[in-house]
């Protein structure tokens, strides 16, 4: 009896049906005006981007209004608009993301060399060809530099985000208000600012730590965030019981809440560095580029990957323009690979938790 | 009730060492956080300050950059920069709208799923390599529009274009921050569409709703103050934006509001990035200022964003 009564009728949402002739019947409706738009362009000679916004567009909103009309659904002429509307606009994200995509990944892998990973450009000029020479120290400097500002960034960043979870700090909704506008942090002034107070007095030349303290001030808020909310997730009940078994506060993050929080903290940490990894402002203004390996941050001029790709976009020769190419292509690896890691680790945790 | 046994029991018992150390720590951090802002402005204003106090008000109202006769002024730059995050929010607003709905709304789960992925990923690639798209793929796109609205439509003083170049104009540098912008305004979007209650949804279905006046009279009133945030905070990462300006946008120190089909514009942070190189003593204090500028403008958005943002989100709650 009760078993019935919780049953849901199969046909409780007729809303959500959809038949494959309905499908097919979509399909056909959006195929028609895109071939008829696509001749009026191709005879008209007006570019593919223009006749998709300026002639399918309006054809696919009329041709809509008129299936509704047709189908004796008085009031859906504005659904179907909708739905033409919203479909396009998915399809131009999808156009300029695939557009950027495919882009890097041709150029990229046309210039890419094995070479282009682990040799520097100390002996490279304008007619080496791209066998010769890399990005090799770019990376190095790149992981040197973000690897020091992470461990700058990353203790702090907890630390504010144990302050906004564990605390019961008066201060707490200030404090979270002015690290999420720090999140917002023009790039160029983190890297002004570290000019202004480390460059400008003369404490230090603009070497690779200048760098990763202008990087550190931009990961800072990524990471105190994103570890708020992870910390946010664990059970209070957690937290009560650890204490109430006579465990200080301390020890009860540290055994208890931390590893509950594990994987999460790690999310929020290569969030921190995905966000950096290409930051190039900053680095315009406190780092010297260069053409060799460097391994110390503290002297001499450090390349990294985004000035390395900087040095060469807006150089008219060609052959610069490859490495330009291959250079953002790494960098592109990079973070996809950072950014993937951050994914998995997270999805791992919500299926540990269920 | 519970706050008081709370109170209580921390009277009663003396803190534990350990635990004033980690809560001590913890504490000093976020003051430090807090405090950075205050430092960024002390000391950005610090060395800004010859600038200003040369200057005066008409560092902001002014628009001439000379450093033979020690002039600063950052007017054209200024109102570039919120011109050029205009015209990106009029190409990212409405993309990201539909996108979030499509994501929450329309979309099955899979696909739902890879789209969120997408939008996530597109925030993470760094603005320089859309920046060299941008000059590369995009610009050749962007001039061949711009070309035919200026043929078509040239009798609106808006899209006139006097000497028919079309590269490097602010409409292209919008095109640029509005790709920029999408990701950041979908996910704030979506994060808030994704709270509106699905009893809310259905029962506007059940009394015979169609999508779009849902979208119109449920959705889009119950998550407006949140989209709203997401905006602004787009609006900030596009204030802020240095390479991709630097790369799309024809660099020249002049008010540009009218012609945005013309090839000349430019932004405060691209200007700073721009002219840092070669920069004398005199011009980097008045690029500190400059950025003092910047900085205050996209904190006080900022601040507003996320102010809204949560207003909204616990108005939803309750």
């Amino acid at each position: 009896m009760s078993d019935l009564a919780l049953k849901r009728p199969a046909d409780a949402t007729p809303w959500s049906k959809k038949s494959s002739r309905n499908v097919r019947l979509i399909v056909a409706a959006s195929l028609f005006p895109l071939v008829i738009s696509l001749a009026i362009g191709q005879i008209l000679s007006i570019p593919a981007a223009l006749t998709l916004i300026g002639i399918f567009l309006p054809i696919q909103i009329v041709a809509s209004i008129a299936a509704a009309r047709f189908s004796g659904l008085r009031n859906s002429a504005p659904d179907a608009v909708l739905i033409v509307v919203t479909y396009f606009l998915v399809t131009l994200f999808a156009i300029l993301l695939g557009s950027l995509l495919t882009t890097l990944i041709v150029k990229g892998t046309e210039s890419i060399k094995l070479n282009t990973l682990y040799q520097n450009n100390h002996y490279v000029s304008l007619s080496t060809p791209l066998t010769y020479g890399g990005v090799g120290h770019a990376i190095v400097g790149t992981f040197i530099i973000v690897a020091l500002s992470a461990l700058i960034a990353i203790p702090l960043g907890f630390a504010v985000a144990i302050y906004l979870t564990e605390t019961r700090g008066r201060f707490r909704f200030v404090v979270r208000t002015i690290v999420q506008s720090l999140s917002g942090l023009p790039s160029i002034v983190a890297g002004l600012f570290i000019f202004a107070i480390i460059i400008l007095p003369g404490y230090m030349p603009q070497v690779g730590f200048t760098g990763a303290l202008a990087l550190a001030l931009l990961m800072l808020p990524t990471v105190a965030r994103t570890a708020e909310e992870v910390l946010k997730l664990v059970p209070a009940d957690l937290r009560s019981a650890s204490v109430a078994l006579g465990a200080s506060r301390k020890a009860a993050f540290f055994q208890v809440i931390a590893p509950t929080a594990k994987s999460g903290l790690v999310t929020a940490l290569l969030l921190g560095i995905a966000r950096v990894i290409g930051e190039t402002a900053p680095l315009l203004l406190t780092t010297i580029p260069s053409q060799e390996t460097n391994l110390n941050p503290f002297s001499g001029p450090m390349s990294t990957m985004p000035t390395y790709v900087y040095a060469y976009v807006t150089d008219p020769h060609d052959a610069l323009q490859h490495r330009a190419w291959s250079g953002s292509f790494i960098m592109l690896v990079v973070v996809a690979l950072v950014f993937a890691l951050a994914r998995i680790v997270s999805t791992k945790r919500t299926r540990t938790k269920k | 009730m519970s706050v008081e046994i709370r109170r209580n029991f921390s009277q009663g018992t003396k803190q534990r060492l350990g635990d004033r150390l980690f809560f001590g720590t913890a504490s000093a951090a976020a003051l430090f956080a807090f405090g950075l802002v205050a430092l960024i402005l002390i000391f950005l204003g610090y060395r800004a300050w010859p600038t200003f106090s040369q200057q005066g008000f008409s560092f902001i109202t002014g628009s001439t950059w000379e450093d033979t006769t020690n002039t600063f002024q950052i007017f054209p730059m200024l109102v570039g920069s919120i011109y050029l995050g205009l015209i990106g929010l009029l190409i990212a607003v409405p993309c990201s709208i539909f996108m979030a709905y499509y994501i929450e709304f329309v979309a099955p789960a899979r696909i739902s799923k890879v789209v969120r992925f997408l939008v996530d990923f597109l925030a993470a690639i760094p603005s320089i390599i859309i920046g060299f798209w941008g000059l590369v793929v995009f610009t050749p796109q962007g001039i061949s529009w711009a070309e035919l609205i200026n043929k078509y439509f040239s009798f609106l003083p808006i899209f006139k274009n006097d000497n028919q170049n079309f590269g490097g104009s602010p409409f292209i540098g919008g095109w640029i921050l509005g790709v920029m912008m999408i990701p950041i305004i979908t996910s704030v979007s979506r994060e808030v569409m994704s709270r509106v209650d699905p009893e809310l949804v259905n029962a506007g279905r059940a009394l015979g709703g169609g999508s779009f006046s849902i979208l119109r009279r449920v959705i889009l009133p119950v998550s407006k103050g949140g989209v709203l945030g997401g905006v602004l905070l787009g609006l900030g990462r596009g204030l802020g934006e240095t390479i991709a300006i630097l790369y799309t946008v024809n660099l020249i120190f002049v008010t540009n509001l009218t012609r945005p089909l013309e090839s000349r514009g430019g932004s405060i942070a691209s200007w700073i990035a721009a002219s840092f190189g070669e920069a004398t003593s005199a011009v980097i204090g008045a690029l500190m200022a400059a950025g003092v500028v910047l900085f205050a403008i996209t904190l006080i958005i900022n601040i507003l964003s996320s102010l809204i943002v949560e207003r909204s989100v616990r108005k939803m709650a309750s």
